[in-house]
């Protein structure tokens, strides 16, 4: 029996790599482009010889490196309209980044604005092996007369040295890459990729990266259901999209290509790949504004106490405690962590008055209180004030909160053995004074 | 008299018990050792002689100057306790002091393994006092360590699994270790048989396939038990030549290995007293005086029965704790926990499946307990080394089960003290493992046109992916074009892929996941009602939700377990190969099985009497494999009734497929047998085996290459067997009665066979 044969028969037992569930939405745009094409039929023979004429009708141009052939091109969008606003947007956080003297993960300080490549990939697959191809490298850099969005297409599998050799061309090691999620996929994907033809090309640079998809999760990870590219753009960066196709369908797209050798089918997730550099930009702008307190539009309390604990981290104490103070002022929840880390930051500071009125306040704004003010307020009582009955009184508060929690994570459980414990300690102290 | 009793006393004790039928000394043996080899590292010999070591035994010697001089592949035959470690170690540290920039792998069967060997060879290379950096490389390491792993781990070590699933697809974040690979170490190859070692040896043809894209050519060493085919098995697993290194030199303890047949309590039936419950009796013994005993058993189910009762027997003298279960199925920490506590001396037994037969470190035991014949005697003398590893008297007590395997071992002691052990197999080029390992090759690297796996031809098969949409051809190159990521859906230990969770949920507002088991498994041992059996506890089975490969359990308190019957169907497919045996015919191909469970029975624990009974709902499982077909010319058999013809198929059956299993080395789940009166293909009284995974991992085709012996054997068993008209232990069922001697019929028709 031939081995053919033979695995025909076993077929059954032979594991199918599982396909994406949008097989079908990807045949479906498949079908609309076959037809508009209006059955522009050509035999397989032909197909592919005429290659580089259908990518030069998406404006792509072949570039030729040792006998293989990749696509790039550059688009440029003027700063009119919007991309004017965009632009002035981005020239004054530089100004403010450069600055400000802080270490802070979003900071360009000292990279000049036309080096930052807002960067993004599409590739074969979601897994990160070596088996995972990138076909399309995108990124946006502000240029003098506009935004510049270039792209490098991976025409066929075969020819992967010379899309490489064609992006390293255009990247040097004074850029700066701003992505999204690229520090844990985009980035490794490419030097995973770039290993196999490292014989051939330049080394990779070393560069800067800026990851915002970090700094996104930051800000919004409580707010948004997830912190997906498309749902912050639609939710906090007011982008539309209209008939986009989804990055998830880049797989499906690119090896039908491969099959039909038309570059039409990438036509959607090219759009695609060029939209999301796009955005980068405004993302990063926005974000920034929000930290500089330049956002005009009116941020959530969330989001000014996610900043101030950010800055918080990256010792800057003072910005947070102004981002604080905005929350505080905010109605809806969040006020009482307002005025509870302001009366951390204060109690740091050895401001203990000002820290126990924030504690108190952090009390009174909310109905459920929270349960860490109380125990502050404990601490300080039995520490500084040494007014054990005042301490014994917080803690008590603090230990009843603390038992009407509705789920008793581990992490609660812990909060009210600590509790017990200071209970028991204060009494045993007013007890001794007795 | 009261008091406490030596080990020496209890052995004496055991020696005047009429049901010991063999008694075997293996009397102390000296070392033999040789100088350090001229070529050793000035450094190694200081380390060594740091540790009081002066000279190397004989094989490790051996070892080293093969490797390090001779630049040879080796595989060292090392039992328990001869110091197989040093047999890698030397060499590949050599190496390294050579050339530091020079890398080597390690692979280890399990996680646990690994573990122990990155501590004790750390150790060492602490005593050399030189940066060499090695690293375990698992599941559980973690992300910022294994950044440095990759880039700066001069040894590796790792199982097949992470090897397969995690460094191979991402081999270009290993360069510097594919770049400088000089050496792989694959211990415990006796492990690597069966399914699980034709998985390896790909992923094995994968690694060199790496290695050779990076420039690298690693030489190997394998360690193994001994087996009849130490070198036969690394060739096949490693594709390359080997020598072998066989002289051991290490010092053994004195050992009695003892062999205990349970006395026969039904005379007619021959049925023996039940092994288990010996085997309860008799460690009992050990375990009152708090002698530390291992207890191996066959079945998860049965170390579980085992482990209950003995908790019982010796609850005056042990609490609880100090009788742990073993086997897989518990979680990770719970058997590193249990290793911990059987090093320190806390747990004084163990009841375990063939899981401990591995090198684990749970330190020294005194006593080995068998129950029943584990099914190999490279298995055997595993599982009795765990006894007295370090040099001083230690015994080890086989106790017989009535089947035809374990009577067929106790009636030839010889076989078992002196014969050659079995051969382990592997099919590497089984289509269905080689397909998927293809498949992550071509993930890691495209094929070219004229490329081979390792010397396999493969374009075809590359077409066929290609055709399905997997690999796309272009420009004579073969490039993975498809999203997903291959070696995740193939495992390397089991044929099925999904594992059934194990759910408790008798604490409602905490249900738990406390085990898994293979889909096959678990069509007769999670079922629904089924008496499920976790460190000595029961548990019901509730519900087993099929679709979603959950099986929800609660503790209960019963006095019985469950036992599952399986309906087999056969259909032949194909004949590859065919010939006569005497007036039957013998023919080997490609079969289809489909399997269900039928009903299970409730069987009480005290009496083994069958309670009560249930039907099974799960759907039918396929397989495709390859099989045997022998079948009886039915001109003989017109006279006998077809109830009494299905008998006597049936223990026909039985026996052969009890001699197979020697004759192959391999557990008796991996080859089934099935008897049909009227078989589909040849309209002939037929008897069947099959191997039990799809596509075959070889062991009906070398059946059908020793048919002639493995007949000869059989029917010798049926003259040696005492009873008279047949028993469970040799056909499987009881022959007296209306049928006539079924023995007699079985041995007729099977030496009808043997005419030529």
């Amino acid at each position: 029996m031939s081995i053919k044969s033979k695995l025909q028969r076993m077929k059954g037992h032979l594991k199918t790599e599982k396909q994406a569930d949008n097989q079908d939405a990807a045949h479906e745009i498949k079908n609309q482009i076959n037809n508009a094409e209006t059955n522009n039929k050509q035999d397989n023979a032909k197909k592919g010889s005429d290659l580089p004429e259908k990518w030069e009708k998406l404006d792509f141009q072949p570039f030729d490196f040792e006998g293989e052939t990749s696509f790039q091109r550059k688009v440029y969008y003027p700063f009119a309209g919007e991309n004017k606003t965009l632009k002035s947007d981005m020239e004054s956080v530089h100004t403010w980044w450069n600055n400000i003297e802080m270490d802070h993960p979003l900071s360009s300080r000292d990279v000049p604005l036309e080096r930052m490549m807002f960067f993004d990939t599409e590739t074969t697959g979601l897994s990160t092996g070596a088996g995972n191809s990138i076909f399309l490298i995108g990124y946006a850099r502000l240029l003098e007369e506009g935004i510049e969005v270039t792209q490098h297409i991976l025409g066929d599998p075969a020819s992967e040295a010379a899309f490489m050799y064609g992006f390293l061309q255009e990247f040097s090691k004074d850029d700066y890459l701003v992505s999204y999620n690229g520090k844990s996929f985009d980035w490794p994907q490419v030097k995973s990729r770039h290993a196999f033809v490292r014989e051939r090309v330049p080394k990779l640079p070393a560069f800067g990266h800026i990851d915002l998809l970090h700094a996104a999760r930051r800000l919004w990870k409580h707010e948004l259901p997830s912190c997906r590219l498309s749902i912050v753009e639609q939710e906090k960066l007011s982008v539309r999209r209209e008939n986009d196709t989804p990055g998830s369908m880049a797989p499906l797209l690119y090896f039908d290509y491969l099959n039909e050798k038309d570059p039409e089918i990438l036509s959607g997730i090219i759009e695609h790949n060029d939209q999301d550099v796009r955005s980068l930009i405004k993302l990063y702008a926005e974000i920034s504004k929000r930290l500089n307190l330049t956002y005009q539009e009116g941020m959530t309390a969330m989001e000014h106490l996610q900043i101030g604990h950010w800055f918080e981290q990256t010792g800057s104490p003072s910005r947070a405690l102004v981002h604080y103070e905005k929350a505080s002022g905010l109605s809806g929840s969040g006020r009482e962590k307002a005025y509870h880390r302001i009366g951390l930051l204060l109690k740091k500071e050895g401001d203990i008055n000002s820290a126990k009125e924030n504690f108190l306040r952090a009390l009174a704004v909310s109905s459920t209180p929270f349960p860490d003010s109380w125990t502050e307020l404990a601490k300080i009582a039995e520490h500084q004030e040494k007014n054990f009955s005042d301490a014994y009184k917080y803690s008590r508060q603090a230990l009843e909160q603390l038992k009407s929690s509705t789920r008793l994570t581990g992490g609660v459980k812990k909060q009210i053995e600590a509790a017990e414990k200071r209970v028991s300690r204060l009494s045993g102290k007013l007890d001794g004074k007795r | 008299m009261f008091g406490k009793k030596s080990l020496q006393e209890l052995i004496a004790e055991l020696k005047r018990d009429e049901h010991v039928t063999h008694w075997h000394q293996i009397p102390e043996e000296e070392a033999k050792y040789a100088p350090f080899p001229e070529a050793m590292n000035e450094k190694i010999k200081a380390a060594l002689r740091k540790r009081g070591i002066d000279s190397l035994y004989k094989h490790q010697a051996s070892a080293f100057e093969a490797v390090v001089s001779g630049k040879k592949n080796i595989t060292a035959v090392t039992p328990t306790a001869s110091g197989k470690t040093l047999c890698y170690n030397l060499p590949v540290i050599q190496r390294i002091l050579d050339k530091p920039d020079s890398r080597a792998l390690y692979l280890f069967p399990t996680k646990a393994l690994a573990q122990d060997q990155k501590s004790e060879i750390n150790e060492f290379i602490d005593e050399i006092d030189v940066g060499i950096n090695s690293y375990t490389y698992d599941g559980d390491t973690p992300a910022n360590i294994r950044q440095i792993v990759r880039k700066a781990g001069h040894i590796v070590i790792t199982n097949p699994d992470m090897l397969h699933s995690a460094i191979l697809p991402h081999h270009t974040k290993w360069i510097s270790l594919f770049e400088n690979l000089e050496t792989v170490v694959i211990d415990e190859l006796h492990t690597y048989r069966g399914v699980f070692g034709s998985h390896v040896a790909n992923v094995v043809r994968r690694l060199k396939r790496i290695c050779k894209y990076y420039g690298s050519n690693p030489t190997f060493i394998c360690t193994s038990a001994t087996i009849a085919n130490p070198r036969e098995l690394s060739e096949e697993l490693t594709g390359e030549n080997v020598q072998l290194i066989d002289n051991n030199g290490a010092p053994k303890g004195k050992k009695h290995f003892v062999l205990y047949n349970p006395p026969v309590v039904n005379k007619q039936l021959n049925i023996r007293k039940s092994s288990t419950r010996v085997v309860n009796e008799i460690a009992a013994n050990f375990l009152k005086e708090k002698i530390q005993t291992i207890v191996f058993s066959r079945s998860r189910v049965s170390v579980e029965i085992i482990l209950s009762h003995l908790q019982e027997l010796v609850k005056k003298e042990l609490s609880r704790k100090s009788i742990r279960g073993y086997r897989g199925g518990y979680l990770p920490n719970q058997r590193r926990e249990i290793e911990r506590s059987l090093r320190s001396g806390e747990t004084v037994g163990v009841v375990s499946t063939n899981a401990l037969e591995l090198g684990v470190d749970i330190g020294q035991l005194q006593v080995c307990v068998m129950n029943g014949y584990p099914g190999s005697v490279a298995s055997s003398w595993q599982q009795a080394g765990r006894a007295g590893r370090r040099q001083d008297e230690s015994v080890v007590i086989m106790v017989a089960n009535s089947n035809p395997l374990d009577q067929y071992i106790f009636q030839h002691p010889e076989f078992f003290f002196g014969g050659s052990p079995e051969t382990a197999r592997i099919n590497k080029d089984n289509l269905i493992i080689l397909v998927d390992h293809l498949k992550c090759a071509a993930y890691e690297l495209p094929f070219e046109r004229g490329d081979s796996f390792d010397g396999v031809e493969v374009e075809e098969i590359l077409d066929y992916l290609a055709e399905e949409r997997v690999l796309h051809e272009m420009k004579n190159k073969w490039f993975w074009m498809n999203d997903a990521f291959p070696a995740h859906n193939i495992s390397l230990r089991s044929a099925a892929q999904e594992n059934v969770v194990i759910i408790d949920q008798t604490y409602v507002e905490k249900h738990r996941v406390i085990g898994e088991m293979d889909t096959f498994s678990a069509l007769t041992l999670l079922h629904d009602e089924a008496i499920y059996l976790h460190e000595g506890v029961q548990h019901q089975v509730e519900y087993l939700d099929w679709d979603e490969k959950k099986a929800y359990v609660r503790e209960v308190d019963v006095e019985y377990f469950t036992d599952a019957n399986l309906a087999v169907q056969l259909k032949v497919l194909e004949i590859d190969k065919e010939k006569q045996a005497g007036n039957s015919m013998l023919e080997y191909g490609d079969m289809m099985v489909t399997a269900m469970a039928t009903i299970f029975k409730k069987i009480k624990l005290e009496t083994f009497e069958n309670i009560g009974s249930g039907p099974i709902h799960l759907p039918e499982q396929e397989l495709h494999t390859n099989g045997i077909a022998l079948s009886f010319p039915p001109e003989e058999l017109e006279d006998i009734d077809e109830k009494v013809l299905e008998q006597i198929l049936i223990g026909i059956a039985h026996v052969l497929q009890h001699v197979s299993c020697v004759r192959v080395m391999c557990d008796k789940n991996d080859l089934h047998a099935v008897p049909e009166v009227k078989a589909v293909h040849s309209q002939k009284p037929t008897v069947f085996l099959y191997d039990r995974y799809p596509g075959g991992i070889g062991l009906s085709e070398t059946i059908f290459k020793q048919m002639d012996a493995i007949i000869a054997e059989a029917v010798d068993y049926l003259y040696a067997c005492p009873c008279e008209e047949g028993c469970p232990s040799c056909i499987g069922v009881a022959g007296a009665g209306d049928k006539g001697n079924m023995k007699k019929s079985v041995r007729k028709l099977l030496k009808g066979c043997m005419e030529n």
